[in-house]
């Protein structure tokens, strides 16, 4: 039974309302402007659902993470983290949209796609059955779709569309085969009962089973950005406009993984059979392809693109090693949090520097810590704690990541290997987050003058800092909030 | 009684206060210039308070002990620790400073960096709170750096290394090194040498940790089978000696002391909260911190004697050997350097010894008394030096002279303050703190007894000798050229601010005013501590029950050494008056009158040539061989060979990846394709 008042419920009725009210109010005030107007509509309802979701959270409302429960919408902690990262990121997205859109066309439009999506982003996390799961997924993408194109004059952003729509449209595609598949091999579309019948089926059957898994994994692969499925990403991340980039790096990337969890990995324990080995091989793929590509880039959006390829190959080390160690998958929603905010944080510093500068080529940020100081420093805290230096937030979610991975090689042998693939890559990455600190401070160009920064950056900066600052010094309680929210998953022998 | 959860509260705010107020000194420095002093006087008002309210706690012999989960995933708690030695220690840290906070503000006033000043010395004091509330090593290693890094800036904070911030004379060399040093070289020098300790500190602290599984003090007493394990490797008097070695470091002792003579480069109320109530006093609480665990350990059948041989030796030298340089010194700073470092040997000395006595309790109160007596008078005594440099603009004694009329209340203050470490009897903290250590010694039974408390004997009349020669050579005989220059100029003599002489008078008074109740303050402070390691360590002690031969209230002192602390006082002064205040015979005659007395002062005056040294086998030496590597070894081997070589391979890649991502949709989705394809085959092998 689905209770009403249930989180993800209220939730979606507070976004959906607001949603689908923004263009009404459009067409009821006659106007185009007013851009503010409508960012702060939109901010408030996200606001007011972050509120929810943390009062949920306080009141222990919330039951532990159970993905054999039966409901179809599941009210649990892992749902309610997934929910919260990407809830913070809805709010980095609109707010950076106040300066961002500030004269653009159809503000109320771009608002309500941000919503919208939004409801589907939280809904893949709290679904736990598939249909649900795959209406939600189809929620979360098509505004992105319209939303990645929004600058329809702009061809980059025309050509970042059309990819993504069509990677889009294929990866739904995979998607409905493998849950089909699924439905046919278990006779239900409830993610426990699915898991539950794979574990019974008959050993001839064993081979579709697989197909079926395979199949998720590419569908959501596409959405996480894994390698081979990655090739859209840079192309659209950097068509987009920054604050959509934003919604798409730090946001949608994140409901590929909240689905998997639910599917892949809860399904992996229950076929007993070994699939972490294929995850283990597209995690350094993902990683190595992403940071090598980055360090030659020349636009700092698509340098970000790629180092979000990159993370997702982090992310993925704690799906692999799930099985083999308990901190796999506090890993993971570790990562997932943090990397929602670092990276959420510099794309929003991107938007503002497309508003202030008009450009995103990397020779332009020269001199940036004198001209626009709180950027600069905003986008070298992000980039320090994506890259993993200690004491900041992103050290403390690759040390639990990477130390799963070598206390899973009392398992498996490569365990250690994902580690250490880890690690070499995260030096690597250093290299182009080092250059892109170098331009903004060391090398400066003395006619440049001071840039006005737009406020609304300024505050995402701010909050960001002391985000990933404060959870560096005191990473307990989001280590602490991971552990609780993380599904307990059968430790193979 | 102060309920616990309260205390607890305290015990967390009487650092994060500093801290809290110091990062907010940067914004409200930005608001409004002015009252930024009185925002750091308020800070520290505060946290002194905070403190306070721990004491009836403290003394009623209750302790808060309070946790809080901090790094769960590799098992690390923070906490906090109150127990009698921590709150006592807290509150002569917090007193004291708040006296020097309100001088600051007159001995800083019109400083352009007014901001980076308070930022530095809240940060300070917090840092060193942290040390002392800790109730476990990796916090106070926390703590121990952050106290490190202030020093570092403030020692370094006239950094535009003008002339009258050196310290030294100028153009002078001692084997070739130049003795004459900028501020920032000073502030590095401290950093340097002190983090030498910092490192030892770390390797005893891990190695520790290594066999215990916890940082934690009560953790430490509560369970030793750690110890049984490490005596069984051969490994815990090295760990031991490597965590005094932090404590060297920082209470600047033989051999990593010289760095302490340099700090004079810093404002003069820094140079007080260093030598009074923070850094140099960190050690000494460390050493505090640490040596009942040891000594508790024999009830275990393990005995850590070297530990505190170590201990009572290096104190034992460093008393000596800084008090002979004091002798000969002309700047005032100076002067009061050497003797801060001497008087921390006293306090590792009594501490060591301690370990090496069946009255623990005995040597581990004098050390500490001594500790707060030394906080005291050297507090009042260095503000009043700054207060000295500020009206006469000068750091010399040589340009000082006959300034006793003009400056009554510094000239007061200071007698009071000088007495005080010179060991007046009867009347002065300093007399009874320092024959609590002569006593100490005496009665410890150690084979080490006599040697040791022969040079504490000889050191106290040094002592006496320097600190008279000090207060003639600033007060008595004519007055120098430069004040007179400085008077025909339109400069008159005149005493400082208020804000400036109210802090030193009140420690000169306290001072007096403790003295003259010493013996029964020293009295609660043993049955406190007794107390205390008994319930804590279950370290049994019974206090010195010795013939009384000495009449009346004296009755519970030790005859010798009471003896030899008055004879000493009544030498060195009477030396001192003979040279500096009487002035019946010239100094400089004497030196110059033969060969031996000669070359002593020559080897006093080249700091026994320890610094030089130090300079050519750290300094030049590495530098010589750095150069070397660089030239032969980094720019073959390391630049040509493996940096471009990396580089090359990483920007390959790049190429290669670049040249797959065409920007065709098609091959994009046929790519797409094959992985699907490729996932299905690993998946399905």
């Amino acid at each position: 039974m689905v209770d009403v008042f249930s989180t993800p419920i209220v939730v979606m009725m507070i976004l959906g309302a607001v949603g689908m009210a923004l263009p009404v109010i459009n067409v009821l005030r006659r106007e185009q402007g007013s851009n503010t107007f409508y960012a702060a509509i939109a901010f408030g309802a996200l606001a007011a659902a972050i509120a929810f979701v943390l009062h949920q959270l306080a009141m222990g409302y919330v039951s532990a993470t159970d993905v054999l429960s039966g409901d179809v919408i599941a009210d649990d902690m892992l749902g309610s983290f997934f929910a919260i990262a990407m809830l913070i990121v809805a709010v980095f997205t609109t707010i950076s949209s106040f300066s961002y859109m500030r004269g653009k066309k159809y503000p109320a439009v771009y608002y309500s796609l941000i919503l919208l999506s939004t409801i589907g982003m939280v809904m893949v996390a709290y679904s736990n059955d598939l249909v649900v799961l795959f209406v939600a997924w189809e929620l979360m993408s098509i505004p992105t779709y319209v939303l990645v194109g929004f600058n329809k004059r702009d061809p980059a952003s025309n050509e970042a569309a059309i990819k993504y729509f069509m990677f889009g449209a294929l990866a739904s595609a995979v998607i409905i085969y493998a849950i089909s598949i699924a439905y046919g091999l278990t006779g239900t579309t409830d993610i426990g009962g699915v898991i539950a019948g794979l574990g019974a089926i008959d050993a001839s059957l064993v081979p579709l089973a697989l197909l079926s898994g395979g199949l998720f994994i590419a569908g959501f692969g596409f959405k996480m950005g894994l390698v081979p499925f990655h090739m859209w990403l840079p192309d659209t991340y950097e068509g987009s406009p920054p604050p959509v980039a934003a919604l798409l790096a730090a946001g949608t990337k994140k409901a590929g993984f909240a689905a998997a969890i639910r599917i892949v990995v809860i399904g992996m324990a229950a076929l007993s059979i070994d699939w972490s080995l294929a995850l283990a091989i597209i995690a350094v793929m993902t990683m190595t392809v992403g940071n090598v590509a980055a360090i030659m880039q020349k636009s700092i959006s698509r340098m970000l693109a790629y180092s979000s390829i990159g993370h997702a190959g982090y992310i993925l080390i704690g799906l692999a090693v799930a099985p083999y160690s308990a901190s796999a998958l506090p890993g993971t929603l570790l990562h997932v949090l943090n990397h929602a905010v670092m990276k959420g944080a510099a794309f929003v510093a991107i938007a503002g520097l497309v508003v202030a500068l008009a450009a995103t080529h990397i020779e332009k940020l020269r001199g940036l810590g004198r001209r626009m100081p709180i950027t600069a420093i905003g986008i070298t805290v992000s980039l320090l704690a994506l890259a993993g230096v200690p004491p900041l937030n992103g050290f403390w979610s690759k040390l639990v990541l990477f130390g799963a991975a070598i206390d899973a090689g009392q398992e498996v042998f490569w365990g250690p290997w994902l580690a250490i693939a880890g690690v070499l890559n995260s030096a690597l990455s250093l290299a182009y987050y080092g250059w892109i600190i170098r331009k903004m401070y060391f090398e400066d160009e003395a006619k440049a003058p001071r840039v006005h920064e737009p406020r609304a950056v300024v505050a995402v900066m701010l909050f960001s800092i002391a985000f990933i600052v404060g959870l560096g010094v005191y990473p307990e309680p989001a280590i602490e909030f991971a552990r609780s929210a993380a599904p307990l998953v059968g430790i193979m022998p | 009684m102060v309920s616990h959860e309260f205390g607890a509260a305290a015990a967390w705010l009487v650092w994060i206060i500093p801290f809290a107020a110091s990062l907010a000194m940067p914004a409200i420095a930005k608001w409004q210039l002015r009252p930024v002093g009185w925002a750091a006087i308020g800070a520290a008002a505060l946290s002194a308070i905070m403190a306070a309210s721990l004491l009836p706690g403290a003394i009623s012999g209750s302790e808060v002990h309070d946790q809080t989960s901090w790094i769960s995933a590799i098992g690390l708690e923070a906490g906090v620790l109150a127990d009698p030695l921590a709150v006592i220690m807290a509150n002569v840290v917090a007193w004291i400073s708040l006296l020097i906070v309100i001088y600051s503000t007159g001995y800083m006033k019109g400083d352009p960096n007014i901001a980076r000043f308070w930022f530095w010395m809240l940060f300070f004091i917090g840092s060193m709170q942290l040390i002392v509330l800790s109730d476990n090593l990796l916090q106070v290693f926390f703590g121990w750096e952050g106290v490190g890094l202030a020093s570092y800036a403030l020692i370094g904070f006239w950094y535009r290394d003008k002339k009258k911030d050196h310290v030294g004379q100028e153009g002078r060399r001692v084997l070739g090194m130049l003795d004459y040093y900028s501020p920032t070289h000073a502030g590095m020098k401290a950093f340097v040498m002190t983090k030498i300790g910092d490192v030892m500190m770390l390797a005893g602290m891990f190695l520790i940790f290594a066999f215990a599984g916890t940082f934690g003090f009560r953790e430490l007493v509560a369970d030793t089978a750690w110890a049984t394990a490490m005596s069984a490797e051969g490994l815990l008097i090295p760990a031991a000696v490597l965590l005094f070695g932090g404590a060297v470091g920082k209470s600047s002792q033989f051999p990593l002391n010289e760095w302490l003579l340099e700090a004079m480069t810093g404002p003069t109320a820094v140079s007080a909260l260093i030598h009074a109530a923070t850094m140099v006093k960190a050690g000494v609480f460390l050493v505090a911190r640490l040596g009942p665990l040891f000594f508790a350990l024999g009830a275990a059948g393990i005995l850590a004697d070297q530990f505190f041989e170590i201990v009572a030796w290096v104190g034992a030298i460093t008393a000596l050997l800084l008090a002979t340089q004091a002798i000969v010194n002309p700047e005032i700073k100076k002067v009061l350097a050497y003797s801060t470092g001497s008087q921390i040997g006293y306090m590792m000395m009594a501490l060591g010894i301690a370990g090496l006595s069946e009255q623990f309790a005995d040597g581990y109160t004098a050390g500490f008394f001594h500790l707060i007596s030394h906080a005291m008078f050297k507090a009042s005594l260095f503000m009043a030096a700054g207060s000295l440099l500020h009206i006469v603009g000068s750091r010399f004694m040589t340009d000082m002279g006959g300034l006793r009329r003009h400056l009554k209340k510094t000239y007061l203050f200071m007698w009071a303050a000088g007495l005080a470490l010179m060991g007046a009897p009867f009347i002065t903290t300093g007399f009874w703190s320092k024959d609590a250590v002569f006593a100490a010694v005496f009665e410890s039974g150690s084979t080490w007894a006599m040697p040791i408390f022969a040079i504490a004997v000889i050191t106290a009349i040094i002592t006496a000798f320097y600190t008279t020669r000090m207060i003639g050579m600033v007060f008595f005989g004519p007055k120098s050229e430069h004040v007179k220059k400085r008077e025909a100029a339109g400069h008159p003599i005149h005493e400082a601010p208020l804000s400036m002489w109210v802090p030193y008078g009140v420690l000169a008074a306290i001072t007096i005013g403790l003295g003259i109740m010493g013996l029964a303050f020293e009295e609660s402070l043993h049955d406190l501590f007794a107390e205390y390691l008994d319930g804590s360590f279950g370290i049994h002690a019974a206090h010195y029950t010795g013939d009384s031969v000495l009449p009346g209230f004296l009755s519970g002192l030790n005859p010798v050494a009471l003896g030899a602390s008055v004879a000493a006082f009544a030498g060195g002064i009477g030396l001192g008056y003979a040279f500096y205040i009487g002035r019946w015979v010239s100094p400089a005659r004497i030196v110059n009158s033969n060969i031996v007395f000669y070359a002593i002062h020559k080897l006093f005056l080249n700091r026994w040539y320890i610094n030089a040294s130090i300079y050519w086998c750290f300094v030049v030496a590495p530098l010589w061989l750095a150069r070397g590597v660089f030239r032969y070894f980094e720019r073959t081997a390391i630049d040509y060979g493996m940096n471009t070589g990396f580089e090359r391979a990483a920007l390959w890649g790049a190429k290669v990846i670049q040249h797959t991502q065409t920007g065709v949709t098609q091959s994009y989705l046929y790519v797409f394709g094959a992985g699907l394809l490729f996932v299905a085959l690993i998946l399905l092998i």
